[in-house]
C-alpha cells in the first residue's frame, strides 16, 4: 500500500513537471522560427535613438531581416545598439553600408535601416559595427542655424571693440599684440569663426538637399509644395547662405593671414601691421562685411521663419521661449 | 456452536471469509475477520456506528478491496477476481443502501428498469414492464410507479431500494442499515420485508444494524462486531446471554434509549 | 522523527497533491480508455447534450450579445481617431473569432456547465448512487463520466459559434446605429480578414475547453468526500480548476497557432 503511494506520488510529480516544463517552454521560446533561423550580431552607435527600442525591427532595402538585441549607453553617453541579423541576410549588408533611425510608416514603430553600400566592399562580420548615416531633422538644422548666428553675433562685436580700440589708439600697441588673451582670443575667434563656416556650408548643403527633393517630381515633399513662392524663398535662403559663407570664409581667410603674420612676426617692427593704413581699412571692411553679413542672416532665418513647412517648429520654440 | 457445526454439513457455503484485514491509511478498520455464510440464511452483524460493518460488505460487493485475507463469494475470491468477473458476480449480490441511492433524475420506474435494461439488453418492453411491476407487488409499492424518489417517504425509499435490488433476482442480498432513521413501525414493516424477501426469492443475506429489535426479528444468527473483529457469534438469545461486558453493555445501551 | 520523514517523498502537504495529480491522470486516462469501448451510451449523450448544451443557450445568446455590442462600443472611438471606422467589422469579428467566443464561452460554460456537474455527480458520490450503480453491474464510469465529458466536448464549441454569431449580430446593431453599415456589407467586411486558421483555432480551443470543464467538473464530482460539505467542495473546485486550467490553455494554445500562423 506504502509503496504503490509512494510510486502514485512519483508518476504525479513527474506529470507534474512535465506539465511545467511544457507550458514554460511553449512560453518562453516565443517565437519558433526565430528560434531556429541562425543569426549573428552587428552593431552601431548613434547619438539619439530617438525611442528604440529592442526587438523593433531592422530593414535592408525594405526588408525585415532581423531585430534590435540590446541598446546601451557607451562611456561617451552615446547609444550602442547591438542588432541581431539573420545569417542568410550577411552577404548583402556590406561594410561600408550606413544604418540610420527612421520609422515604420505614419505612426509606426521605429526601426533601423541599413542601406548603402557597396559591392567591392567585404560583408560584414560578427561584431562589426556599422557607421551612422548622418540624418538632418529639421530641428537640428535650425538648431545649427541659430547658433551660428550667435557665434557671429559674438565674433563682430568682439572685432568691433578691438578695432575701434586700434584706432581710438587707445593703449599701446605694444600692449595690445603682446597681450597674450587678447592674442588667443584672437586665434580662438578665428578657430570659430572657420567652425561656423563649416558648419553653415554644411547646413547649407543639407538645406539644398531638402529643397532638391522638394523639387523631385512624384514625391510627397513636392505634392504639399506647391506654393511656388515659398519654394523660391527657400531658394533664395540657401543662395543667401551661401553668400554668407563665402564672407566669412574671406574673412576668416583674412584674419588668419593676420594673426599669422603676427604669429611669424612677433620681432619684427608691429607698425608695420597696425599702422599700416591700408590694412586697417582692410579690417574695418572685413568687419562691416561680416556685420552685414550677420544680418543677412537674420533675413534668411526670417525667411525660414516664414516659410509653412517649418512654420510649425518656430511657433514651438516661441511658446518654449514664451514660457521659460 | 456445536449446532452450527452440524449444519455447515448440511447447507452449501455461499460466502466465506478469513482473515480479513482492512485499514484506511493509518486508520486499521477490520482486523482478522471469519465468517461463513450458508444458502438461504440470514446473518445479522451487530456493531456500533464505525466499527466497519458497512466496510465488511462494501468488500464482499467489491466496492472496496481487501488487504489481506481470503474473502470468498459464490466460489469466486474477490480479492484476485477480474473486472469482468466482477460484474458477473455482481448482478448475483442485491445491495440495499443505508440512504436508499435512488437516482434522483430518475422516476421509480426508470429507476427499476435502469439495472434491468443495462444489464439485458435483448429484453422486450413488455418484459421490462412485467418485471418492474412484479417487484413493485413483491415491495406493496404499487402505486408509486411514476413518482420521482424525491415525492416519497423514508420507508418508501427503502423499499424501492431493495426492489432495485431484486429485479436482478440476486442470490445474495446485502443490507446497510434497512431500519437506519426510520420510526418503529415502518421499521417493523421492513424487517417483514427481509423476512419475506428471504422466503420468495431464496437469497442468503447479512444484514448490517445497529438496531435490535431488527436483529431480532430479521437474524437467524447473529455476529457481533467490535473493534473491527468479531466477539460473539450465534443466535440471538445465545449472543446477549452471556456476561462478556461489551456485549452486554451494547445491549443495555440499546433498550435503554 | 528521520523514519517518519522519510514516509514522504517530499513533504505530506506536497505528497498529496502530487497523489491527486496521479490520480487525476489515471481518471483521464480511463476516460479514453472506455470512449472508444462499446456499448457506447447514445442515449445518455444525446440527453447530456441537451442538458449542457440546449440549456445554456439563454445565457450564451445575453452574454454573447452583450459582449458584441459593448466590444464594439469600445473599440469604436480609437479606431474613429484614425478614420478607420470602417474597419470595425474586421476587427470585432477577429476579436470575437480568435478570443472572446472561445474564452467567455469557455469562462461562462466553467460556470455554469462545470459546477452542475460537479455538484450532480457529487451528490450522487455522497448519497452512494454511484456505488449503486457499480452493484447492479452497471460502469458508473461510462454511465455517468463518459457521457458528460463527450456532451461537454461536443457542445462547448456549439455554443461558441452560437456566441460568435449572437456577438456579430451584437456588433452589427451597434455598427448600424452609428455607421448605417448594411447586413451584408457589415458580414462581408467581418469575414474577410478572418483565415481559416483563426477559425480552427477557435474551434480547438474549444474542444479543449469543453474536454477540461467536463473533465475537471466529473473528476472533482466524481472522487467528492463523504458528505453534503463534500458536493459544495466539489462544484465550486470544478468551477476554479477548469477556469484556471482554461487560461492556461488558452496561452499555450495562442502560443502554438501563432506559430503557425506565422509560419
Amino acid at each position: 500500500m506504502a509503496t504503490k503511494n509512494k510510486h502514485a506520488i512519483r508518476v504525479g510529480l513527474f506529470i507534474f513537471i512535465g506539465l511545467i516544463f511544457f507550458t514554460v517552454g511553449v512560453l518562453a521560446i516565443g517565437n519558433i522560427n526565430k528560434t531556429f533561423t541562425k543569426t549573428f550580431l552587428i552593431k552601431t552607435v548613434f547619438d539619439d535613438v530617438s525611442g528604440l527600442q529592442p526587438g523593433n525591427n531592422i530593414w535592408l532595402s525594405g526588408v525585415k531581416i532581423g531585430t534590435v538585441k540590446e541598446i546601451n549607453f557607451n562611456e561617451n553617453t552615446q547609444v550602442e545598439v547591438i542588432m541581431k541579423i539573420e545569417k542568410k541576410s550577411q552577404q548583402y549588408i556590406r561594410k561600408n553600408a550606413k544604418a540610420k533611425i527612421s520609422s515604420e510608416g505614419l505612426i509606426g514603430n521605429k526601426i533601423i535601416v541599413i542601406s548603402g553600400g557597396t559591392p567591392d566592399s567585404a560583408p560584414v562580420e560578427n561584431g562589426d559595427a556599422l557607421p551612422i548615416e548622418k540624418t538632418y531633422s529639421t530641428e537640428k538644422m535650425m538648431n545649427t542655424l541659430q547658433e551660428n548666428n550667435i557665434n557671429m553675433l559674438t565674433i563682430t562685436d568682439n572685432l568691433k571693440i578691438m578695432s575701434e580700440k586700434m584706432i581710438e589708439g587707445q593703449g599701446t600697441i605694444g600692449k595690445l599684440l603682446n597681450d597674450e588673451t587678447l592674442y588667443k582670443n584672437l586665434e580662438h575667434t578665428v578657430a570659430t569663426l572657420t567652425r561656423a563656416a563649416e558648419n553653415t556650408q554644411e547646413l547649407t548643403a543639407s538645406v539644398s538637399n531638402f529643397t532638391k527633393k522638394l523639387n523631385e517630381k512624384g514625391g510627397f515633399a513636392n505634392d504639399l509644395v506647391t506654393d511656388t513662392i515659398i519654394f523660391n524663398n527657400i531658394r533664395q535662403s540657401v543662395a543667401q547662405l551661401k553668400e554668407v559663407i563665402s564672407t566669412a570664409d574671406e574673412f576668416a581667410n583674412n584674419l588668419k593671414d593676420a594673426s599669422v603674420d603676427i604669429n611669424n612676426n612677433t620681432n619684427s617692427p608691429l607698425g608695420i601691421l597696425l599702422h599700416d593704413e591700408k590694412s586697417a581699412a582692410s579690417l574695418k571692411l572685413s568687419i562691416q562685411n561680416l556685420e552685414s553679413s550677420t544680418e543677412k542672416l537674420d533675413e534668411t532665418m526670417e525667411a525660414l521663419q516664414h516659410n509653412f513647412l517649418l512654420k510649425g517648429y518656430f511657433k514651438k520654440k516661441d511658446k518654449n521661449d514664451d514660457t521659460e | 456452536m456445536e449446532k452450527l457445526n452440524k449444519s455447515d454439513i448440511i447447507k452449501e457455503q455461499v460466502i466465506s471469509i478469513q482473515g480479513l484485514y482492512k485499514s484506511f491509511g493509518e486508520n486499521s478498520v477490520l482486523n482478522g475477520i471469519d465468517l461463513t455464510i450458508h444458502k438461504g440464511e440470514n446473518v445479522v452483524i451487530l456493531g456500533r456506528s464505525g466499527s466497519g460493518k458497512s466496510v465488511l460488505i462494501k468488500i464482499i460487493a467489491g466496492l472496496l478491496k481487501p488487504d489481506k485475507g481470503i474473502v470468498n463469494v459464490l466460489g469466486m475470491d474477490i480479492g484476485s477476481i477480474d473486472e469482468k468477473q466482477l460484474l458477473k458476480l455482481r448482478l448475483k449480490i442485491g445491495f440495499s443502501f443505508q440512504n436508499s441511492a435512488l437516482y434522483d433524475s430518475m422516476s421509480v420506474r426508470e429507476n427499476l428498469e435502469f439495472p434491468l435494461i443495462r444489464n439485458s439488453r435483448h429484453l422486450t418492453k413488455k418484459e421490462i414492464d412485467h418485471a418492474v411491476e412484479e417487484v413493485l407487488e413483491d415491495v406493496h409499492l404499487h402505486q408509486t410507479i411514476n413518482q420521482m424518489p424525491s415525492e416519497l417517504s423514508g420507508g418508501q425509499r427503502k423499499r424501492i431500494g431493495i426492489a432495485r435490488t431484486l429485479i436482478l433476482r440476486p442470490e445474495i442480498m446485502l443490507y446497510d442499515e434497512p431500519t437506519a432513521g426510520l420510526d418503529p413501525i415502518t421499521c417493523i414493516t421492513i424487517n417483514e420485508l427481509i423476512n419475506e424477501v428471504q422466503e420468495r426469492y431464496h437469497t442468503s443475506s447479512i444484514i448490517i444494524t445497529h438496531d435490535l429489535t431488527c436483529a431480532k426479528a430479521t437474524g437467524d444468527r447473529v455476529a457481533m462486531l467490535l473493534d473491527g473483529r468479531f466477539v460473539a457469534q450465534g443466535n440471538f438469545d445465545e449472543i446477549f446471554n452471556t456476561e462478556e461486558e461489551t456485549v452486554k453493555q451494547f445491549y443495555d445501551y440499546n433498550f435503554i434509549n | 522523527m528521520s523514519l517518519k520523514k522519510r514516509e514522504h517523498i517530499t513533504t505530506k502537504g506536497l505528497d498529496d497533491y502530487f497523489l491527486g495529480i496521479y490520480n487525476a491522470f489515471k481518471f483521464v486516462r480511463l476516460f479514453f480508455r472506455e470512449v472508444f469501448k462499446p456499448p457506447f451510451e447514445f442515449k445518455e449523450i444525446i440527453r447530456q447534450c441537451y442538458e449542457i448544451g440546449y440549456k445554456s443557450l439563454p445565457l450564451i445568446t445575453l452574454t454573447g450579445f452583450v459582449t458584441g455590442i459593448v466590444f464594439t462600443k469600445q473599440s469604436r472611438p480609437s479606431l474613429v481617431e484614425f478614420g478607420a471606422a470602417s474597419w470595425l467589422p474586421g476587427l470585432i469579428a477577429i476579436a470575437v473569432v480568435r478570443a472572446l467566443a472561445p474564452l467567455v464561452t469557455a469562462l461562462i460554460s466553467a460556470g455554469k456547465i462545470g459546477s452542475n456537474i460537479g455538484a450532480e455527480l457529487g451528490s450522487m458520490r455522497v448519497s452512494e448512487q454511484i456505488d449503486a450503480m457499480e452493484v447492479s453491474a452497471i460502469n458508473p464510469f461510462k454511465f455517468l463520466v463518459v457521457t458528460r465529458v463527450t456532451a461537454t466536448t461536443l457542445m462547448i464549441p456549439v455554443l461558441m459559434m452560437y456566441f460568435a454569431f449572437v456577438g456579430l449580430l451584437g456588433s452589427f446593431l451597434n455598427v448600424n446605429q452609428n455607421e448605417h453599415t448594411s447586413f451584408i456589407a457589415f458580414f462581408q467586411s467581418a469575414f474577410s480578414p478572418i483565415s481559416f486558421l483563426d477559425v480552427f483555432t477557435g474551434l480547438f480551443k474549444s474542444i479543449m475547453y469543453g474536454f477540461t470543464i467536463g473533465m475537471v467538473g466529473c473528476y472533482k464530482g466524481y472522487n467528492a468526500s463523504r458528505g453534503t460539505e463534500g458536493v459544495g467542495k466539489a462544484a465550486n473546485m470544478s468551477v476554479v480548476i477548469s477556469m484556471f486550467l482554461i487560461f492556461i490553455e488558452e496561452i499555450v494554445i495562442v502560443q502554438i497557432s501563432n506559430w503557425i500562423r506565422i509560419a
